[in-house]
């Protein structure tokens, strides 16, 4: 579980003798960043006025925020390195917890790459793959049905996210995928 | 220091000239790039003020010909010394890609061959953290034999002590089979990759366009390749997890493992153990739940997570002791043995033994994955080095079968008769030469076939099986396994079973190797 | 002849319901425990349970025919009431009960087959004057015919299965050249999920309100309606949230609809609790989609405004009773809203979301009522569906029904699972489902984001997120890791060790 939110928090990043850790950058997915201050405090400022965060923990709710008088229950759902899947009232929020430097560096790689962007298609949940209704090298239209995915029962239409040229296909009629399994790689057009 | 004092002003100068190298504009240098400089990154493996480099002033090779030029710098394009890591000492290179593209020379070569060698007398591990262009042309085969040289340390140190690669920049041609050499290789997204023959080369002889990325970044070798085992998204935090997988492994083949004080314990008896593999026995669930429930609290450090999913491999602690877990991922290919499962196994286990590191392995598989391509594969041989290395380790080796033990796969995970230590079997066991379905077809064919109605006979005649046959009970009363158990007390068990093995050892007809089907 | 007892075909939620009524009723309940969930929490509402936990059939028990009738015999019960889903609207099992002298709770095989096949339904529909979408009254062959079809009545067309329900098998065509390969798809999904693959063609009506109008009917000739059911919240045709009565309707309209409703019913000799789905589209002409022969997941509004309990109806009925109220005496009053809290990923297109529920604690009140199957310590697994409850909220109009729904939701909290709570509370705050102008196209049209999230929110996990991440990082400097102890090795296995190199 959690620990004890200490009054102050210090931390010292890795074990640099130059360099000091002055803040913590949390970076949704949509590159939204949120800074927090080393020493870590408990007291944020939301729309101009700073208000003090508690971290409780009853029966009902489990794990909860209380701020400004209002409980949010919260867990953490995935961690991995230092990637965080936390649900907020029912809400989840993907964030990376990046350091001034490994920011700099996120901010740099994504300007680098951006113009063109390439989608990987991951099967959203397991199943069986009913139909490839597109073939290797075909332009598609965004929203263009790409495979048919059956699941719980139901067939899903997966569609192209965006409008590109169909890279590569990595599935076929009657087989069947796994959760996060790569299907489809578009290249994206211009 | 006084610093008018003669005989300190040529050291003072140096020491100026140094610092100037590996100042701030060596740093911009590799940021505009998103990456550390070479300084930096050592100073985030060790443990605060405790490196110490070693040969900080030495200087290129002299060159004679007029091919290339060299840049006048200290170092030679590699920083080498030693420090602390949590307290411990580990060896440790640093390529400086600011200097002439952390090409290999043959004073950069010596240097590394030095600190190699020392880590090797004194049996401690090294971390290279690689970021380098290659072979230093101008210096022709010189290079060449410094790569020679340290991949010959490589092997020689080569479970003797800890070897750890950091691939946090290029890594191309010969210079790949270092890391490839040492035990465990980390790499960072984006901005580093490997491989034998650059995008370049595969363009001019096979006219495919592809990118660094593509061909050898961190992506492709953590899930298609297996060749490296971990990756981040940033240097940081790849540093982060090297140090923290140095907790898990001693310095040398002759220590033990590491020992946690007041570890974060996890509940000795836990109900939660009894839900959960389902009581369908075709339904997938996560094997990693279970490696949670029974590892203290936050231990498991799982290497290559991302590549042949249908079994987990990773470090973890049981009271504070470091053990090995392999564990067969129902919720892959239904936790069958493929040919990367195999290898990626093997080698896990084979550190473990080298290591003097506990094995547990939890069964839950249904036999090998068939198919045409695995068999043209060689599945046979690939998945022969499975069973050669758990046959083959000497460690502490203790098998949980959670569900299904089926054919040559039930052999294959440390059984007892390839010398398991102790075998417990869950109530929820099937231990048998095949699956019920499998089994009624072979035996009742004719039967089935005559069968009025072969479903209702089919499924009599897998109850019957299930019941005769596919259970822990009959392996249990002929002595294949040492005890059915109540999963909730597990983890009590193993810590008990650990700990009467703590002093196990074994005499094995002496050798100069074994034959490995590699 | 009184129902003594009734055998329950169904799981869930639905089974807990239907078990309430029983026991108001004196009726005893049988349940099926089954191997997929042998401790399922419908189980501990039933007074007696039938064992079939050993038993690992490819075939789920509800919807195994033989098998129901073989328990039906051993158990000795006097009817079926086979819920909603599964076998409800079989026609052949509905027959199979009649045949062993089995009550089957619900309308006559006859009524069942013809409703259930839409084509069948549409000429039945025609006969009757039923205003229809333009479209065919009998299965189209195949796609050259569908494509002369189509550009007849002008696109877009909707195809529909024949045999289908619950929308899959339906696919909508916009332009000439998507219907070949949709024509495919829609056949083979029909084929796969109803094990026919005949369909038809219909005139798309373009952003239309789903109203629905709840049936009682007996054996007796008499046929009522209950009101409406506004049920246009959904998402790839699964309803998500339904509301009686609904905000489009005038008096007149539903006098309207509601006489067109009692007339399909009649047309079939319909007896038990039925509902007849209308498309209504922007100019107030409605039209008849279907009938489904069975109690509705979505009943709960109806019974929350009418102050009936539609189950008891059903049996009631069954039993050969007449109906205890006539048109005249049906009060319409106040309003209620049902919200199915299902295990959904909202964030990630609604897809399931597994997993095991830690914590529930839910709202309370008298104007709540909450139908759910599980309890806590129960999961969500793939083999049914994601629903975990259904949360209805009463209030004396509509406005007060969306007010006491905000506070209902939340006070609903699921620990464990992600749930269609937070898309509830986006909805409540739209300004399009507030003055009731929604329509089918909703989700799409009207909602930005599926899931509400304030920046006190959005701040709140992030911070969250970086607290976890320090205390990470400062467990692992603070971790003490003893390299000594592994240097003090046993002289026993030392010196063997050493010797073995």
């Amino acid at each position: 579980m959690l620990l004890e939110l200490k009054e102050k928090h210090t931390m010292r990043l890795g074990r640099s003798s130059k360099k000091e850790l002055k803040k913590l950058i949390a970076v949704d997915s949509q590159r939204k960043k949120f800074e927090f201050p080393i020493p870590f405090t408990d007291v944020l400022k939301v729309s101009g006025k700073e208000s003090e965060v508690v971290i409780k923990e009853d029966d009902k709710l489990g794990t909860y925020l209380l701020f400004r008088n209002k409980k949010y229950p919260v867990e953490i759902l995935y961690k991995n390195q230092n990637r965080y899947e936390v649900l907020l009232n029912g809400v989840s929020y993907f964030f990376t917890v990046e350091t001034p430097t490994s920011y700099k560096r996120m901010k740099f790689l994504s300007t680098k790459g951006g113009s063109k962007k390439n989608e990987n298609l991951e099967a959203p949940m397991p199943g069986k793959i009913v139909e490839v209704l597109t073939e290797e090298g075909r332009e598609v239209r965004a929203g263009e049905p790409l495979l048919i995915l059956e699941a719980m029962k139901m067939q899903n239409e997966i569609q192209a996210p965006i409008a590109g040229k169909v890279r590569k296909i990595h599935v076929k009629g009657g087989q069947n995928v796994l959760k996060d399994d790569l299907m489809v790689e578009i290249t994206a057009g211009k | 220091m006084d610093t008018n004092g003669k005989q300190f002003k040529k050291f003072l100068e140096r020491e100026d000239k140094k610092n100037k190298q590996y100042g701030i504009d060596n740093e911009k240098k590799q940021h505009s790039k998103g990456k550390l400089s070479a300084f930096e990154r050592i100073e985030l493996l060790f443990d605060k003020d405790t490196f110490e480099e070693i040969d900080a002033f030495v200087t290129p090779a002299t060159v004679t010909t007029s091919f290339g030029k060299t840049t006048e710098s200290f170092g030679d394009g590699v920083i080498v010394g030693y420090g602390k890591v949590a307290g411990r000492l580990v060896f440790a290179y640093a390529q400086d890609f600011t200097v002439m593209g952390g090409s290999l020379g043959t004073v950069h070569a010596q240097k590394i061959s030095k600190i190699q060698q020392m880590a090797l007398k004194m049996g401690a591990p090294i971390v290279g953290l690689i970021d380098s262009g290659g072979a230093r042309i101008q210096e022709g085969i010189a290079s060449l034999a410094g790569y020679a040289t340290i991949f010959n340390n490589n092997i020689m140190s080569s479970g003797v002590i800890p070897q750890i690669s950091v691939i946090m920049g290029p890594a191309a041609g010969g210079a790949v089979y270092s890391p490839a050499l040492t035990d465990f290789i980390f790499m960072t997204n984006k901005t580093s990759y490997m491989f034998v023959t650059g995008p370049n080369v595969v363009k001019e002889v096979l006219n495919e366009e592809v990118t660094n990325d593509e061909l050898g970044g961190a992506e492709i070798h953590t899930k298609k390749s297996g060749v490296a085992h971990m990756m981040y998204e940033d240097e940081e935090h790849t540093i982060q997890g090297v140090r923290k997988l140095l907790n898990y492994v001693p310095s040398n083949n002759i220590e033990n493992p590491p020992v946690f004080i007041n570890p974060n314990e996890t509940p000795d008896w836990n109900e939660k153990l009894r839900d959960v593999v389902p009581d369908d026995p075709n339904k997938p669930y996560d094997v990693k739940d279970v490696i949670y429930l029974l590892a203290d609290k936050d231990s498991f450090f799982e290497i290559s997570e991302n590549y042949a999913q249908n079994l987990v491999i990773g470090f973890a602690r049981l009271k504070g002791q470091t053990i090995g877990i392999v564990a067969n991922q129902p919720k892959v290919l239904a936790g069958t043995i493929d040919i990367n499962s195999s290898i990626k196994g093997a080698r896990f286990i084979r550190f473990c033994d080298s290591f003097n590191i506990p094995l547990l392995t939890l069964e839950d598989v249904p036999g090998f994955l068939p198919g045409v391509d695995q068999e043209h594969m060689g599945i046979i041989r690939n998945g022969a080095k499975m069973l050669y290395a758990y046959t083959e380790a000497t460690v502490p080796k203790i098998t949980v079968i959670l569900r299904k033990s089926y054919g040559g796969a039930y052999i294959v995970m440390n059984s007892k008769n390839i010398g398991g230590d102790f075998n417990f079997a869950w109530p929820t066991a099937e231990i048998a030469v095949m699956g019920p379905d499998g089994a009624v077809a072979v035996l009742y064919r004719r039967e089935l076939e005559a069968a009025e109605d072969p479903d209702t006979l089919k499924k009599e005649l897998v109850k019957t099986y299930r019941d005769q046959i596919a259970n822990p009970y009959i392996a249990d009363e002929k002595g294949y396994i040492d005890e059915v158990i109540d999963p909730a007390v597990t983890r009590k068990k193993l810590i008990t079973a650990f700990e009467a093995l703590q002093n196990k050892h074994v005499n094995r007809p002496s050798k100069k190797h074994g034959n490995i089907p590699l | 002849m009184g129902i003594k007892s009734i055998l329950i075909a169904n799981r869930g939620e639905i089974a807990v319901r239907i078990a309430r009524t029983c026991k108001n009723m004196g009726i005893e309940t049988w349940g099926i425990k089954t191997s997929n969930e042998p401790r399922a929490h419908y189980l501990s509402h039933m007074d007696k349970v039938f064992d079939l936990s050993d038993e690992y059939s490819e075939i789920l028990v509800f919807l195994d025919v033989e098998k129901l009738m073989d328990i039906a015999a051993q158990t000795k019960v006097d009817a079926i009431h086979p819920g909603y889903g599964f076998l409800a609207e079989n026609a052949y099992f509905a027959q199979r009960c009649i045949n062993a002298g089995i009550k089957f709770i619900g309308p006559s095989p006859d009524a069942i087959h013809k409703m259930g096949n839409k084509t069948v339904a549409r000429q039945i529909a025609t006969q009757h004057e039923i205003p229809l979408a333009m479209g065919t009254t009998h299965s189209i062959r195949d796609a050259e015919e569908a494509k002369k079809v189509a550009d007849k009545i002008g696109y877009p067309v909707i195809i529909k299965a024949a045999s289908g329900g619950g929308g899959r098998g339906m696919r909508i065509i916009h332009k000439a050249e998507e219907l070949a390969q949709m024509f495919r798809l829609a056949t083979n999904e029909a084929e796969k999920a109803f094990n026919d693959p005949s369909v038809f063609i219909e005139k798309y009506i373009q952003n239309p309100k789903h109203i629905e109008f709840q049936i009682l009917a007996d054996s007796h000739g008499n046929t009522i309606h209950l009101g409406e059911r506004e049920c246009s919240i959904q998402r790839k045709h699964q309803k998500l949230l339904e509301e009686a009565p609904s905000p489009a309707l005038t008096p007149e309209l539903r006098k309207e609809m509601g006489d067109t409703a009692i007339r399909i019913a009649q047309a079939v000799k319909y007896e038990s609790a039925g509902t007849v789905e209308f498309l209504l589209d922007q100019s107030n002409n409605f039209f008849f989609m279907e009938m489904n022969t069975r109690i509705q997941v979505e009943h709960p509004v109806t019974e929350m405004i009418t102050g009936l309990d539609l189950i008891e109806q059903q049996i009631r009925i069954a039993q050969g009773e007449k109906l205890s109220l006539t048109q005249d005496q049906v009060q319409l009053k106040g309003w209620a809203i049902e919200y199915r809290i299902n295990a959904e990923d909202v964030q990630a297109g609604f897809s399931p979301y597994l997993g095991t529920i830690e914590k529930m604690s839910l709202p309370s009140g008298t104007n709540i009522r909450i139908d759910s199957g599980i309890v806590e310590g129960d999961s969500i697994s793939p083999n049914f569906d994601s629903m975990v409850a259904k949360l209805i909220v009463w209030g004396e109009d509509r406005q007060t029904a969306i007010k006491e729904s905000k506070k209902a939701l939340n006070k609903f909290w699921i620990k464990g699972l992600k749930t269609t709570i937070p898309f509830f509370r986006t909805v409540l705050e739209n300004e399009s489902f507030n003055c009731g102008t929604f329509t089918t196209s909703f989700i799409e049209k009207e909602l930005d984001l599926m899931h509400e999230s304030t920046d006190e929110e959005e701040i709140l996990a992030a911070w969250f997120a970086t607290l976890q991440y320090i205390n990470e990082r400062e467990k692992e400097a603070t971790d003490q890791v003893d390299f000594e102890q592994g240097k003090n090795i046993n002289p026993w296995v030392l010196n063997k060790r050493l010797k073995s190199f």
